[in-house]
């Protein structure tokens, strides 16, 4: 068989031909390097590097989801409302193949902005603020946790990828379902947004099936400073419940791609 | 790597009654057509009745409820990737990615499947006519530019089977007459098989060797096109256009010729014809036009379709 890497060169290639996909990019660094130089301007003192690169991930995760949601939602329906899909499945690889080769493409472009942000906020706030020499992230940022300030930041991103990684793949499959990037755009970004909301309120009503909903295990991080969260509910319970999901997320998108009718 | 590598036997493609069921009804009905090497065949038939259906279960966008189509002897249903390996095909419109240019969206293409060279897109390029223009973007491109880029991605691999389907929407005259030789030198000399749909009657009759008509999602028809040179080997109606009708039928009286409105009717086969014209100029009588009645393609699809549902 020769070289799946083209069919993900090619996704990448419509990824980054795209003035969009530079203009997110931009968006990214700018609110580095802005809300950097002003914690820098009116800090009081209380500030290092941590507790700014720990502010600026806490938000602008955010707007990488929504950014990667934009990317997620265009790259299948994109392909049927212009009907390249027709000339793009009409070719020796099966529709599953070519189905992965987007699915990566989007995973590496999630990468890509969640490294730039990494290391943008870290080699900037290096120079502005110096080396915080903290022990630990408890020290550093007021969170309970053990590990030190490097390590903590690293798992945060980790954990904020995971669940990045669940709503790519839930509106890849709206995506592929409804064929419209505007609809899987705006249901992804209702369920991400109602879930950040409602899951305060959701986790105080005292139903078992409330453990259930996603929303409510999105937010992996806060398992960093305590070992259960609302309910009672541990990572390894978080994990199994993302892990269901996952799977019939991926189990629809690829049953529906490879069974329906070409007919736009 | 060439054109045509499937054994030269075997038709390039067979549909076995292909059918295709929505809901309760029959799209397409148990159609069961086979395309050789080196022709173009041309596929005529009123709008709705089942040309762009047939022609995606051809290419395997949409599934056949029953039937097969067998694509050099590799079954599209169950051996997909062999088989469409040697088709080229645009489907309705030849949309491309507007915000790549040309040589992108060429670049993308080539890069699913292997042995295409940059040398081979180069040449593509040139072939189609795009060489000025192929490093802007497709958004700028006018329709039979994209056409053009349309063909020239269906043709980069060398496809032993070529589908087009209504390829000359949105050409221009002389882009038409470009497309068609181009199809006929392709087919001729390479010995691949075309498969153009249409509802431009007349454009059939100049592109294909044969023509399938279907109606209703049956195949009503399979007929070789004559070309007008073919028909004059034998005896056929031949007008006179003169300037005396009356003394011309009387002089062709020995070719039972008959008066009508432009001049004088005979049947005659080609030697004839210019005998009778050399006749005609002895007599002193002046001959405006010598035409051959055939009765077009078009007289006769409308006859077996029973007109109407044409555009």
């Amino acid at each position: 068989m020769y070289n799946f890497l083209q069919l993900v060169r090619n996704e990448n290639m419509k990824i980054y031909r795209r003035i969009g996909t530079w203009i997110m990019f931009g968006i990214i660094l700018l609110i580095v390097v802005g809300v950097s130089i002003l914690s820098k301007a009116f800090d009081e003192g209380g500030g290092s590097m941590w507790t700014v690169m720990n502010n600026i991930e806490s938000f602008t995760y955010l707007l990488i989801t929504i950014f990667t949601v934009v990317v997620s939602a265009e790259s299948v329906a994109g392909e049927f409302s212009s009907g390249t899909i027709k000339l793009l499945l009409i070719r020796p690889w099966s529709r599953s193949k070519i189905l992965l080769s987007k699915y990566i493409a989007l995973l590496i472009f999630a990468i890509l902005l969640s490294l730039l942000m990494l290391l943008s906020s870290f080699v900037l706030n290096l120079i502005l603020f110096g080396y915080g020499d903290a022990k630990t992230a408890s020290d550093a940022l007021g969170v309970a946790n053990g590990s030190g300030p490097f390590s903590y930041m690293m798992q945060v991103y980790v954990l904020d990828y995971l669940g990045l990684i669940m709503i790519v793949t839930l509106s890849f499959m709206l995506s592929t379902l409804f064929r419209s990037g505007g609809l899987a755009i705006g249901l992804s970004m209702f369920i991400y947004f109602f879930g950040l909301i409602a899951s305060g309120l959701l986790s105080m009503l005292d139903y078992k099936w409330v453990d259930y909903l996603l929303f409510l295990h999105l937010n992996l991080k806060e398992y960093l400073s305590s070992k259960e969260i609302a309910h009672g509910m541990t990572m390894g319970f978080s994990l199994a419940v993302l892990a269901v999901y996952y799977i019939v997320f991926v189990g629809i998108t690829w049953l529906v791609f490879n069974k329906r009718d070409v007919a736009t | 790597m060439g054109y045509g590598t499937v054994s030269d036997e075997q038709p390039v493609v067979r549909l076995q009654q292909v059918t295709k069921v929505i809901g309760t009804r029959t799209i397409i009905d148990g159609l069961t057509l086979d395309i050789p090497r080196a022709e173009v065949l041309g596929f005529l038939g009123p709008n709705g009745s089942g040309k762009t259906t047939t022609i995606r279960m051809m290419v395997g966008l949409m599934r056949m409820t029953k039937g097969d189509v067998l694509i050099g002897g590799h079954s599209v249903r169950t051996e997909y990737e062999q088989a469409i390996r040697h088709v080229g095909a645009i489907v309705e419109n030849p949309e491309m990615y507007k915000y790549l240019t040309g040589y992108q969206n060429l670049l993308h293409f080539s890069r699913m499947v292997p042995g295409i060279t940059s040398q081979r897109i180069d040449e593509v390029v040139q072939l189609v006519g795009l060489k000025e223009r192929i490093h802007d973007k497709v958004k700028t491109y006018s329709l039979g530019m994209r056409q053009r880029l349309g063909v020239a991605q269906a043709i980069m691999h060398k496809p032993s089977l070529l589908i087009l389907d209504e390829p000359t929407n949105g050409l221009d005259p002389a882009g038409i007459r470009e497309l068609r030789d181009y199809l006929r030198k392709l087919a001729k000399d390479e010995g691949i098989a075309v498969f153009v749909s249409s509802h431009l009657l007349s454009e059939m009759e100049l592109m294909c060797d044969r023509v399938a008509i279907i109606q209703g999602g049956k195949l009503i028809d399979v007929r070789t096109v004559q070309s007008s040179a073919q028909l004059a080997e034998t005896s056929g109606p031949v007008v006179f256009e003169v300037d005396r009708p009356d003394e011309a039928v009387e002089l062709l009286a020995k070719h039972e010729a008959a008066r009508v409105e432009e001049g004088a009717l005979v049947r005659a086969d080609r030697d004839t014809v210019a005998l009778i014209n050399a006749e005609l100029v002895g007599a002193g009588i002046k001959v405006y036009g010598i035409r051959i009645l055939n009765k077009s393609l078009e007289d006769q699809f409308l006859e077996m379709t029973g007109g109407g549902q044409l555009v």
